[in-house]
């Protein structure tokens, strides 16, 4: 790995070599639950005749929690490249790999976007009045399918599909490249690289907002047709960070067992961000907790239901211990200065945050389909919501890992490079 | 309280945190525990290098939030059930998930007034006179631009000669004693 011309007298910035370990640690795990999501599937299948239809909607689980990780990690190196500071040029390498994973994401996407119609009712439907007629759906279902028509279309949700993907990728490719050029730069020009990165990232993380919505939109809040809020786009938005914010916190000490990271991460660092951590819980159940409030005050027929889907049947239990995992567990544990500052009870944290946001997404993607919505009952095909996320989830991984393997840990040329190389600081 | 008389303590004084700090460190390290860092602003290297330990600012301020919870759920609870039930839209009496909002509020509120008050009580405020002042030096520069280190009277290894000598090796700009 080429640092540029001066690398002979920087120390070795290289991934670890136990990165590798974990690749293959990530593709045993993904052959291992790819078996038994395949006997789960066949199970339900034969016996309990669901038609592999919980294998669909698992692996659009997975796919949503990888997506997540992807765009949130670009979404939050635009945000670290925007507030500048130490905690983000020791994280900014691992984000830049979660944000490298995009192609495979699409990749992912693929699946979702031939099976649609197995998925959503408004691709089933093609015509919502004879369907209406015919008794297939309900009359709000009708009112619904026909009015959201020009955005939920299969051919309109490829369009937009592919639309944000193409953004998306430009963005990654812009930031990636300058990446690459920056740490080859043989001049300091810092303030050039600061000032292009800012600008870029101004406009990404706008336009990030925007094409984030659109697609929680047609992924994941369409499932249920007839419901809408307003606010879903932005609890998808903070619970993206949610999950790429832990993930990173998680790998980036994970890497600190070894140098270069381990002189790089020092306990002030990771303080700042195990509280960057801590606003990222209160800002997600404080999204989340306005959207039940406001639907909960309401209290109106076409709004209600989603939440009653949620909740009765036994799916009361799930949303319980979705508020436990998010918010009061990551809560309190971030609330004590010596767990932010310990790195292995930091991490412990993150991987509870991380689980929590797979709760979630489960919670928020099963409910939707009738056979499940208010009748959370035992079956094979539950399981395959743990099964089939974790194969998913760890391809991703082990695409991440390659991604992080491919460039030296800390990038060059940033303002607080020299400090934070330093064995020893005293920033009096 | 007896009027306390005879010396506080021996003021050194430094022009940047650094010399401070390295005077601070060296100090504890060599077994002195009752000594203080002042300086104009916060310097945590400061409080590292005397030994920081741990206070009840965090306790007080957990229970604190917990009271300002529980208070205003009981309070919410006590007003919608029993003091003046009314029906919202059919709802229970005890409909707790309007209760959360005002009740996370006081949880704030709670924890930051006694954080605040808890903090500035555990630090013995307000006082109306302490020693130090009678410094000049400490008078004019503690809350600008210098930085102080002072070796109280009330340790066991205090020493005029030899904790004036003590202070003297990290060359400040100046050492005075310092009189109840």
């Amino acid at each position: 790995m080429a640092h540029g011309p001066y690398s002979n007298s920087l120390p070795d910035l290289k991934t670890p070599a136990f990165v590798n370990d974990w690749r293959r640690g990530a593709l045993i795990t993904a052959a291992i639950f790819a078996v038994a999501s395949a006997v789960l599937a066949y199970l339900a299948a034969s016996l309990q005749h669901d038609g592999f239809q919980h294998l669909l909607r698992s692996y659009l689980m997975g796919f949503v929690l990888c997506w997540s990780f992807a765009l949130g990690g670009q979404a939050l190196l635009m945000l670290q490249y925007l507030t500048g500071g130490k905690w983000g040029l020791v994280v900014r390498r691992p984000l830049e790999a979660m944000a490298r994973t995009l192609p495979l994401v699409a990749l992912l996407f693929l699946p979702i976007g031939f099976c649609m119609k197995r998925l959503y009712l408004w691709a089933r439907i093609s015509d919502p009045a004879a369907a209406f007629k015919a008794h297939l759906i309900t009359h709000d279902e009708a009112h619904a399918i026909a009015w959201k028509r020009p955005m939920l279309g299969i051919g309109s949700v490829w369009i937009q599909t592919i639309i944000c993907f193409a953004i998306w990728f430009t963005f990654l490719y812009f930031m990636d490249r300058w990446s690459v050029q920056r740490d080859a730069d043989p001049e300091p020009h810092v303030h050039f690289w600061q000032t292009r990165f800012e600008n870029i990232s101004g406009f990404g993380l706008v336009i990030y907002s925007i094409t984030m919505t659109v697609v929680a939109i047609d992924w994941v809040m369409s499932l249920d047709v007839t419901w809408y809020s307003s606010m879903y786009g932005f609890l998808f938005l903070v619970g993206q960070g949610y999950a790429a914010f832990a993930l990173v916190i998680y790998t980036t000490l994970k890497l600190s067992k070894a140098e270069p990271l381990k002189t790089v991460l020092r306990v002030t660092e990771q303080h700042d961000l195990g509280k960057l951590a801590f606003a990222f819980v209160m800002l997600n159940i404080y999204i989340a907790y306005s959207q039940f409030l406001i639907i909960w005050s309401g209290n109106l027929p076409d709004e209600i239901p989603w939440y009653l889907d949620r909740i009765r049947g036994g799916w009361g239990v799930i949303a319980t211990l979705d508020f436990v995992f998010h918010w009061l567990v990551p809560f309190t544990l971030l609330l004590s200065r010596d767990i932010k500052r310990n790195k292995r009870r930091l991490m412990l944290v993150c991987g509870i945050m991380i689980f929590a946001r797979c709760w979630d997404t489960f919670w928020l993607i099963a409910p939707n389909f009738p056979d499940a919505a208010r009748n959370l009952h035992l079956s094979f095909g539950l399981f395959e919501y743990v099964t089939v996320p974790i194969t998913v989830g760890a391809i991703w991984m082990w695409y991440y890992f390659t991604q992080l393997q491919k460039r030296p840990i800390v990038q060059t040329n940033d303002p607080h490079f020299d400090e934070i190389m330093e064995a020893q600081h005293a920033h009096a | 309280m007896p009027v306390q008389e005879g010396i506080y303590g021996l003021l050194a004084e430094f022009n940047t945190p650094e010399e401070l700090v390295v005077a601070a460190k060296a100090a504890h390290d060599s077994g002195w525990r009752r000594l203080d860092c002042y300086t104009p602003y916060c310097l945590e290297e400061a409080a590292e290098a005397i030994g920081f330990h741990r206070n009840f600012v965090p306790l007080v301020c957990l229970v604190g939030g917990l009271m300002g919870l529980t208070a205003m759920f009981l309070m919410e609870t006590w007003v919608a059930v029993f003091a003046y039930p009314l029906n919202v839209a059919g709802r229970p009496l005890f409909s707790w998930p309007a209760f959360v909002v005002p009740a996370y509020e006081w949880t704030i509120l709670w924890a930051g007034l006694s954080a605040g008050f808890g903090m500035l009580a555990l630090c013995g405020l307000p006082s109306l006179y302490h020693p130090l002042f009678n410094a000049p030096n400490f008078r004019d520069g503690a809350t600008t631009d210098k930085f102080f280190l002072c070796l109280e009277a009330s340790d066991p290894k205090f020493s005029i000669l030899e904790s004036r000598a003590f202070l003297e090796n990290f060359q400040p700009t100046s050492v005075v004693e310092v009189e109840y």
